[in-house]
């Protein structure tokens, strides 16, 4: 059994217009020193899956269903349906998260050094001392230099790639045994984005936790995870090994979205192509596949474009590891 | 800190040179004839009136007054001769005929009495405005916000005279609750009880009005500041709810609460006239308006320069206050 | 030199006034006969003023305050009968023995002080005491507001700026005392105090009754700040007075009955309480919570309902706790003559406007008042006669008539015709909700019933009549108010009409008619005979109004209301207040 192994997870919102399905039947494992990659443009639930799994949804605002069953140190745990204060007492200790915007996410009236210390105290029984103790090593592991006279400081006298580097130790100060990195680059310049993800990559060899990296843009998986899960409106449509997914694409939208990414071996001038039209309303879906009316490949699929606008393609096994949710034949792209 | 702190204080105070020259040029531009005026309501004799304007020195220029004024700030200044002598030390705003008294007096006389009412008020609308505004904020959409929706309606549209008035005719009037005040205002340390019951109905008459607008001020602020990403920080550490909100969400929801808080106590500190005319406080908007109504130069030069230096330090204390609690002006400052 | 009406001032002050004779039309009095007797206990009054406008015998002005301090804390050479009606207005002697003694063609009046009168301090009350409290009425820098009758009628020159040579105790250079020594002079024993006038006042002794002529111990002056802390030589005596709270009075253990017969003095204490909220004062007293209390103020228009029935009577559980009478006061609308020489555009104003729309506002005749046909107030008695050649008066106004006026005009007096029915007339009036009320009817129903444009300039309150008193700054019409000083309408007609006077809106000095008004009234100042000196006056208030040099408003009303505990209580007409001095409490 995975360290973690989420199935048929299902988040919907009530609104006034009718019923949002945020996230529509997810299913996915992550290995213990694995880091998974879920990629999907803004709305297409990657955010909301683990907001779901932290337990941060609001349970008057949502309906949760499926299951998300952790094995970790704290025995089995279904994180789904699980009550508010034991959640409580997991979150920040077994599963940590870093958040996009490191300014916005750190609180500005406190010390950095106050805000570590606080998610060590809120878990731990010890002295402050330890705690201090253990906030300065951990900045150090992140590699800020000075880390015990940088305890005082406040966040906006660090730089943007700092910041980050402060969430990040504040979200390991507990050793968690999941860390869910919700686009932890975007905000950043490109090669300080290198720097986070290099860092990443290490502290998890170091710790052994398992990582899901949530983004949006695939051009940062490519070093930084080990398998990618493709989203979108609400629902995995591709998953592969991180090596196989690029070499490979099997969806249009995955290949969309690979053809978005800036490539030095493109050369410059040549425009990045964007995926046409708008992602749908989660509101109202189509029966069929929900990427059909932007799919530039319908009219290849045994059936055409009928075929894709009435009937919802399964997530099926291409290669072995490689899934993907398409009408089309393995190598029509 | 120190030399922005000095830097501030002067320019203040070079403001408030400006303010109390100005009000004599507006008094010396507007038509009305303060010689006229000491030597009766209803004197129409040119020969006294001339007598009159020669005997207080209005007949000089607007600037020699004006030095006069500012001498006897600082070396205090004698009125009248022979038994009619009135000596008023410094620092002397002048002698009112209307009140009889040196204005200095008389402006320390009205400020205790408005001092009470607005600090009384503002602490009985901090907590209820805070409180409120909380309550309705955490429990959104539900019995307890609707409630406070209304709360905030009434409070808002009532105004503040009618609800002195009401409180003032039905409790004490008509249902006796309270007993009539025996005087019209009783110092704190001369009899605390009878104080607290002379002030307790014109802070309620007070405090609902600018509850309400605190009520609606807070309720948003908490609501908005609850959906900052540092909040969300904060739940992903582990934190529970309670410290969420009150370490976390209330001291970055009520920090603009300091200098709304600020600017409405310097407000008040300037009179607040309705509140006062209704109770029957001898406090300084009742002085100022008399002061108006009767052309009382003095006095009106005097509460005018008190206003302004009310407000003018209120915001130099409200900068300060915030520098406190919000780092990233410490540094800006 | 004048009493103005003061109508709605902040301070709530009414004015006040003399009248000499019992009126059919006195409204309604209720008896004070039925004193169950007995002194003693707290008499409360409640007013939304911040402050009495003055406490300093010099300074007080105002019929109702010359009326409370009067009863309570000054004494005075002479005074008012303390009684209903026409008795009221006989003067009777006071700190003096007798109501003085005239010789000098009434140009030396004598007066003596009684034995065993004293100061709050047990110090006796001697001549000298009167001459310095008189003197300081020349102090007009300092003891302002008073009434300046003491600079006007007393023996002293004047200095070329017009002002006297004499200027109070309070200066030293360049002040000539050794003029006003010799116009009040001290006997050997400074008992009897003698006044040395100008011209001839036959009715001096009316004047002594203002309080102006109370006496003042030099030894506790302090100038302007006296007015905090006046010397009683009444019965009570101030523990406490604080604007914008309270004042406390007490019993002046130094006074005595045996030397005073006019004061009762029945409360043991007296408390003044200041700045009650209009509604919560007359709240207090219709919820009788206070049954000891008097409202110092006119109730508002909004509670009138509740204490009186429509015909401006008390309901029945309101008989002797309240009062609805004529007041002193005459409004009226001056015509500045000099500006709108024509009698016939004068008139039109008259016949056209709205009367009863204008007295509606002011609360109907049942509290408003009736309509004036005159300056001269029935109440006066002697001096009033009604005045005919008004009967075509239409209270909701006379078209027929107005026009008919309006054509003789056209050819009488063409430029002033053009004028009003062109451009229009000015008319000045205080900056207030009932005025600018007042203002729409005006201007409609003159329009409509005379074709005269109305063009209101609103002037702010406080500053009202130091405008309208200026010749410079006076517009063609002004609204005023007016009641006499005392008893004798020599403190109206030739004050609102001589040139020089000191009301004289209607600035009728250049008008044809005025030569023969002049002659006349000034000859009847001197009038020795009573009753032809009133007859005259009402003549002349003819005159005044056949040539309509002032439009009459009305002859107004106020009304009264206190707890149920009080009992006592009577118009006192010369003051045009109630007897405070007669108030008691039942225990």
């Amino acid at each position: 059994m995975s360290f973690l192994e989420v199935s048929d997870l299902r988040v919907e919102f009530p609104t006034s217009d009718g019923l949002v399905k945020a996230v529509d039947g997810v299913t996915f494992t992550v290995e213990r020193g694995e880091t998974l990659a879920i990629v999907g443009e803004s709305g297409s639930g990657k955010t909301v899956t683990n907001l779901a799994l932290m337990g941060l949804l609001s349970k008057r605002g949502s309906r949760i269903s499926g299951s998300a069953i952790m094995k970790g140190d704290a025995g089995n745990l279904e994180l789904i349906d699980l009550a508010d204060e034991q959640m409580r007492k997991i979150r920040g200790k077994n599963i940590a998260m870093i958040f996009q915007d490191p300014m916005s996410s750190l609180h500005p009236y406190y010390t950095i050094g106050d805000q570590i210390i606080e998610a060590h105290q809120v878990h731990n029984e010890v002295d402050i001392e330890v705690s201090t103790a253990r906030a300065i090593e951990l900045l150090e592991m992140v590699g800020i230099p000075d880390a015990a006279n940088r305890l005082k400081a406040f966040p906006h006298q660090f730089s943007g790639g700092m910041r980050q580097r402060v969430m990040i130790a504040m979200a390991l100060v507990n050793s968690p045994e999941l860390l869910i990195a919700d686009e932890p680059t975007t905000a950043l310049d490109v090669t300080v984005q290198a720097q986070i993800l290099k860092l990443l990559r290490e502290l998890q060899s170091e710790l052994k936790m398992a990582i899901i990296l949530i983004t949006h843009d695939l051009g940062v998986v490519a070093g930084a995870a080990d398998r990618v899960n493709v989203m979108y409106a609400g629902k995995i449509v591709e998953s592969a090994p991180v090596g196989e997914l690029y070499a490979n694409p099997l969806m249009p939208y995955t290949h969309g979205l690979l053809a978005s990414i800036p490539r030095m071996d493109r050369g410059h001038g040549k425009r990045l192509s964007a995926i046409a039209g708008q992602p749908p309303s989660l509101i109202a879906l189509p029966a069929g596949c929900a990427f059909a009316p932007r799919c530039n490949f319908t009219e290849r699929v045994g059936g055409g474009p009928d075929r894709c606008k009435s009937t919802m393609p399964a997530l099926t096994e291409h290669t072995p590891g490689h899934f993907a949710r398409c009408h089309l034949e393995g190598a029509a792209l | 800190m120190i030399n922005y702190l000095a830097r501030r204080i002067a320019i203040s105070i070079a403001i408030l040179f400006a303010v109390s020259f100005a009000v004599y040029l507006i008094f010396a531009i507007l038509p009305f004839d303060p010689a006229a005026l000491t030597c009766g309501k209803s004197c129409n004799d040119p020969g006294i009136i001339e007598a009159n304007r020669k005997r207080l020195g209005y007949d000089l220029p607007i600037w020699t007054q004006y030095v006069v004024f500012l001498k006897g700030l600082f070396l205090g200044r004698t009125f009248g001769e022979g038994a009619a002598t009135i000596f008023c030390p410094a620092p002397s705003f002048g002698y009112s005929f209307q009140e009889h008294a040196c204005v200095t007096n008389s402006i320390l006389e009205a400020l205790p009495v408005t001092l009470s009412l607005a600090i009384g008020a503002l602490v009985l609308w901090l907590i209820l405005g805070v409180g409120l505004g909380i309550v309705a904020a955490r429990y959104r959409g539900r019995a307890a916000d609707t409630g406070s929706t209304i709360f905030v309606l009434i409070g808002t549209s009532l105004p503040t005279f009618l609800t002195g008035l009401l409180l003032l005719v039905f409790v004490v009037v008509k249902w006796r609750i309270l007993p009539y005040p025996s005087g019209n205002y009783t110092p704190l340390f001369e009899n605390p009880l009878e104080w607290l019951n002379t002030m307790i109905l014109p802070w309620i008459t007070l405090a609902f009005a600018y509850a309400a607008l605190y009520t609606r001020f807070v309720r948003n602020a908490v609501i908005e500041t609850l959906s900052e990403d540092f909040i969300r920080t904060a739940r992903a550490k582990g934190l529970s709810e309670k410290v969420v909100l009150r370490k976390h969400t209330l001291r970055a929801a009520l920090a603009p609460l300091t200098t709304m808080a600020g600017l409405d106590f310097a407000g008040l500190l300037g009179g607040a006239i309705l509140t006062e005319a209704v109770f029957n406080l001898p406090g300084l908007g009742r002085l100022s308006l008399g002061a108006v109504v009767d052309f009382d130069l003095p006095i009106i030069v005097a509460t005018t320069i008190l206003a302004a230096t009310i407000v003018i330090f209120m915001n130099l204390l409200v900068d300060v206050l915030y520098a406190f609690i919000d780092p990233r002006v410490r540094v800006a400052a | 030199m004048f009493k103005i009406k003061a109508g709605s001032s902040r301070r709530g002050r009414r004015a006040f006034s003399g009248v000499v004779a019992l009126s059919l039309l006195t409204g309604v009095l209720v008896s004070c006969s039925s004193s169950s007797g007995g002194a003693g206990g707290t008499l409360t009054f409640l007013t939304n003023a911040e402050s009495w406008t003055h406490a300093d015998p010099n300074r007080n002005y105002t019929g109702q305050h010359i009326a409370w301090f009067g009863s309570f804390m000054h004494r005075t050479l002479t005074a008012y009968a303390r009684a209903e009606g026409a008795a009221g207005s006989e003067v009777v002697p006071d700190l003096a023995t007798d109501t003085g003694r005239s010789s000098n063609g009434n140009k030396t009046w004598e007066f003596t002080l009684r034995d065993g009168v004293k100061f709050e301090d047990g110090s006796d009350i001697t001549c000298e005491d009167v001459k310095y409290g008189v003197s300081r009425t020349f102090a007009t820098d300092v003891i302002t507001d008073g009434p300046t009758y003491a600079i006007s009628m007393l023996d002293i020159p004047s200095a070329a700026d017009g002002s006297s040579v004499y200027k109070g105790p309070y200066k030293a250079d360049g002040n000539d005392t050794a003029a006003y020594d010799k116009a009040v002079t001290c006997s050997e024993d400074n008992k009897t105090i003698t006044f040395n006038l100008k011209r001839a006042v036959g009715d001096f002794n009316y004047t002594v009754t203002y309080l102006s002529f109370s006496p003042v111990p030099k030894a506790k002056d302090t100038g302007d700040q006296y007015d905090l802390a006046p010397v009683s030589s009444g019965p009570y005596k101030i523990e406490k007075y604080k604007a914008k709270d309270e004042m406390v009075l007490v019993r002046n253990e130094s006074w005595s009955k045996d030397s005073d017969p006019i004061r009762n003095a029945y409360p043991d204490k007296i408390v003044v309480r200041f700045g009650v909220a209009e509604e919560v004062r007359d709240q207090l007293i219709l919820n009788d919570s206070e049954p000891a209390a008097f409202s110092l103020d006119a109730v508002l228009p909004t509670n009138l309902a509740t204490v009186f029935n429509e015909d401006g009577t008390p309901k029945e559980e309101w008989q002797g706790r309240a009062l609805n009478v004529y007041d002193p006061y005459v409004t009226y609308t001056a015509v500045n003559v000099g500006k709108v020489p024509c009698v016939q555009i004068r008139k039109a104003l008259y016949y056209a406007r709205d009367f009863a729309a204008l007295l509606q506002l002011g609360g109907g005749p049942a509290f408003g008042g009736d309509p004036a046909d005159g300056v001269i107030k029935p109440l006066m008695g002697l001096d009033y006669k009604p005045v005919t050649g008004l009967e075509d008066f239409k209270p909701e106004g006379n078209p027929e008539k107005a026009q008919a006026l309006m054509a003789e005009a056209k050819t009488a007096c063409p430029d002033v015709y053009a004028k009003a029915t062109g451009p229009g007339l000015t008319f000045d009036v205080g900056d207030t909700d009932t005025n600018k009320k007042s203002a729409t009817i005006w201007i409609d129903s003159v329009k409509k019933n005379a074709g005269i444009n109305l063009k209101f300039n609103f002037i702010e309150p406080g500053q009202y009549y130091a405008v309208v008193l200026d010749p410079t700054k006076q517009g063609d019409l002004s609204r005023a108010g007016w009641g006499p000083d005392w008893a004798n309408a020599s403190t109206v007609i030739p004050e609102l009409f001589l040139e020089g006077a000191g009301f004289p809106l209607s600035r009728v000095g250049k008008d044809p008619a005025y030569a023969e008004f002049k002659q006349r009234a000034e000859a009847n100042l001197f009038e020795p005979d009573r009753a032809k000196q009133g007859a005259e006056w009402a003549a002349l208030n003819q005159y005044v109004m056949d040539q309509m040099w002032v439009i009459p408003g009305v002859f107004s009303k106020t009304q009264e209301i206190w707890g149920s505990k009080l009992e006592g209580i009577f118009f006192w007409e010369p003051q045009g207040a109630p007897s405070f001095g007669d108030i008691k409490v039942k225990s």
